[in-house]
């Protein structure tokens, strides 16, 4: 039978997509070349954010900052419990914020698959903030608990959001719906179900959409070249990532993280392949 | 940890190659992040330093050497050396090995422990003189019926729209057993299937239900389990035998410890992810006449006895140690 050895350690499905991708930090941290002072400083600022939303301030821009940060900061913590902490915070935040938009998407989460489906259909534009949000939380969540099948259990959830969020707009956030779904798609090889070919064309999109934002590069060749075992591939889009330049306005703070994880990547290229 | 082993394999990629040294290659259809492949690999790097890089395997994960059916295939034409293999797909080296996979025989683990304690190494060395090199087998679990609406009887079970896999003997010969006419499908296109209403059952162990979203469009499970599903590493023979006497100790010690471990956090994540179900909602139904279901699985194993796909020896072998191993528990 075609399960056979899917099931042990499926409890590590996710740990392959890269990182939480980051999203929404502020201009400044995001525009940050050194990783070590952004790691040391997101805590106060994630206080900061907390303190300004018990204050009474809950808008869903506010709440959707939050989430993004909280998930955002997980790239930069090794620490299982602590990611756990912080995706449940991520996800709490998103539901707030869809909830304080008056969206569908409030308490969506508990309905039915097919009552679900329907609400994510009927999504409109409108509803990109918190749609978008609510999804990359998700993520970040299947990806701190990937030892909980309750929670793998939602995984098609949080891709049917984001496959929604890439119909109403493919370019929000620079595209990086489609960053997530590749990653989705790459989980599993083509004989365990996975379907990589979507996987590809989604990569594909991000980097064209975006091409300054090199992670999408890093998980592409980590995910997807690694999965389908194309070599050529894998050190072409890493040593892409490797040659240019990672200062590039809001993206270098990830840049420059892409920049660590393709160095890895590439050096053990020629034991994997 | 992980950049150390990184780094100490960079210095070994600039030392001479051993020309003396076997290289096995290895085909899995698991991709890369799944963590047996993590400890299987941990386990390979052992063997390469114990062996002082005598033996070494090179692995080819997701599925990129093809199905098992293909990887078989390369084996015989040295293209490859090995594969993870589900049972099934080695019937044909060994038919004996079916005799785990009987549907309704197994009711428990402690059973499973049991008997696998007395029969694998019967197997394995059946396998071994069809030149056939295993390991320590790896439990992928019992399967379960799942269905968008309550099953508890055959007459139930009869009007479902069942998948198989595709080329699945074991799942053919279960869903005969219960004079069900299957839908076999390509593992990719059951999502779809099920999604479209083309088929509204599947029979899968707990875990890959979830791990594949199947579970979606899915509300009922029936407690029993149906069939038990397991793997193992198969390598041929003859090339394994180059690797002299002492490199094999190291081999299997370290692969058996490997594989056993595997074979345990597998039994743990599948209770897990059959708690996970009742957690999410899928209603769990208990058979209404279990008896009819064990009538219909024992007649289908009298008929695979009667056709020859598996010998009355075993199988009888088989029956005794359940029913020792049932007289003991219920003294």
């Amino acid at each position: 039978m075609l399960f056979s050895l899917l099931l042990p350690g499926c409890s590590n499905l996710f740990s392959g997509i890269t990182a939480q991708l980051a999203d929404g930090l502020s201009e400044s941290i995001m525009s940050s070349s050194d990783i070590e002072t952004v790691r040391e400083g997101i805590p106060a600022f994630l206080l900061l954010i907390d303190g300004l939303l018990e204050s009474g301030a809950k808008t869903p821009e506010l709440l959707v900052s939050a989430a993004d940060i909280n998930g955002s900061f997980s790239v930069l913590v090794e620490d299982k419990d602590r990611l756990k902490i912080l995706s449940a915070k991520a996800m709490r935040y998103s539901d707030q914020a869809a909830c304080v938009a008056k969206s569908k998407l409030c308490r969506a989460r508990e309905l039915t698959f097919p009552e679900y489906q329907t609400v994510v259909a009927n999504l409109s534009s409108k509803d990109l903030l918190v749609a978008y949000s609510l999804g990359t939380s998700w993520v970040g969540r299947l990806q701190a608990n990937s030892d909980d099948w309750a929670v793998i259990s939602e995984l098609n959830r949080a891709k049917l959001l984001m496959e929604r969020v890439v119909e109403l707009d493919e370019t929000y956030q620079d595209g990086r719906a489609h960053l997530y779904l590749g990653g989705i798609e790459t989980l599993l090889p083509k004989l365990m179900g996975g379907r990589p070919a979507k996987g590809k064309a989604h990569f594909e999109r991000a980097i064209e959409i975006e091409e300054r934002f090199l992670l999408s590069k890093v998980i592409y060749a980590e995910q997807y070249a690694r999965l389908v075992f194309d070599q050529k591939l894998h050190d072409r889009l890493l040593e892409e990532v490797l040659s240019a330049d990672p200062v590039a306005g809001r993206f270098t703070l990830t840049n420059q993280i892409a920049r660590k994880r393709a160095t890895v990547l590439l050096e053990s290229s020629k034991d994997y392949f | 940890m992980k950049s150390k082993i990184v780094r100490l394999l960079l210095v070994f990629c600039f030392l001479p190659l051993f020309a003396s040294g076997e290289v096995f290659k290895i085909a899995t259809i698991s991709p890369d992040g799944l963590g047996w492949m993590s400890k299987f690999r941990v386990g390979l790097e052992r063997i390469e330093a114990e062996t002082n890089k005598r033996v070494t395997f090179k692995i080819y994960p997701g599925g990129v050497q093809g199905d098992d059916a293909t990887v078989l295939r390369k084996m015989r034409i040295r293209q490859l050396n090995g594969g993870v293999f589900a049972a099934g797909s080695l019937t044909r080296f060994f038919p004996d090995l079916q005799v785990y996979n009987l549907p309704l025989q197994f009711r428990s683990y402690e059973e499973v422990d049991f008997v696998r304690a007395r029969m694998d190494s019967y197997i394995s060395d059946g396998l071994q003189k069809a030149g056939i090199k295993t390991f320590a087998f790896t439990e992928t679990g019992f399967a379960y019926l799942l269905a968008n609406e309550p099953v508890s009887s055959l007459a139930d079970l009869r009007k479902l729209k069942a998948w198989i896999p595709d080329n699945d003997p074991i799942a053919a010969e279960l869903i005969k057993s219960f004079d069900v006419s299957p839908i076999p499908l390509n593992i990719t296109d059951v999502l779809p299937a099920l999604q479209t209403g083309m088929i509204n059952a599947v029979v899968g162990p707990p875990s890959v239900i979830l791990a594949l979203q199947w579970h979606n469009h899915l509300t009922h499970l029936m407690n029993l389990p149906l069939v038990y599903i397991y793997s193992m590493l198969a390598m041929d023979m003859k090339v394994y035998s180059k690797a002299s006497s002492t490199d094999q100790d190291t081999v299997v010690k370290i692969l058996d410890e490997v594989f056993e471990l595997v074979g345990r956090e597998t039994r743990s994540d599948n209770e897990r992810a059959l708690q996970a179900l009742k957690k999410i909602g899928i209603t769990f139904v208990e058979p209404t006449d279990k008896a009819e279901w064990q009538t219909a699985a024992d007649l289908s194993v009298q008929k695979l006895m009667r056709s020859g796909e598996i010998s009355g020896e075993v199988v009888n072998t088989y029956l005794e140690l359940l029913k020792n191993f049932r007289s003991i528990e219920s003294n």
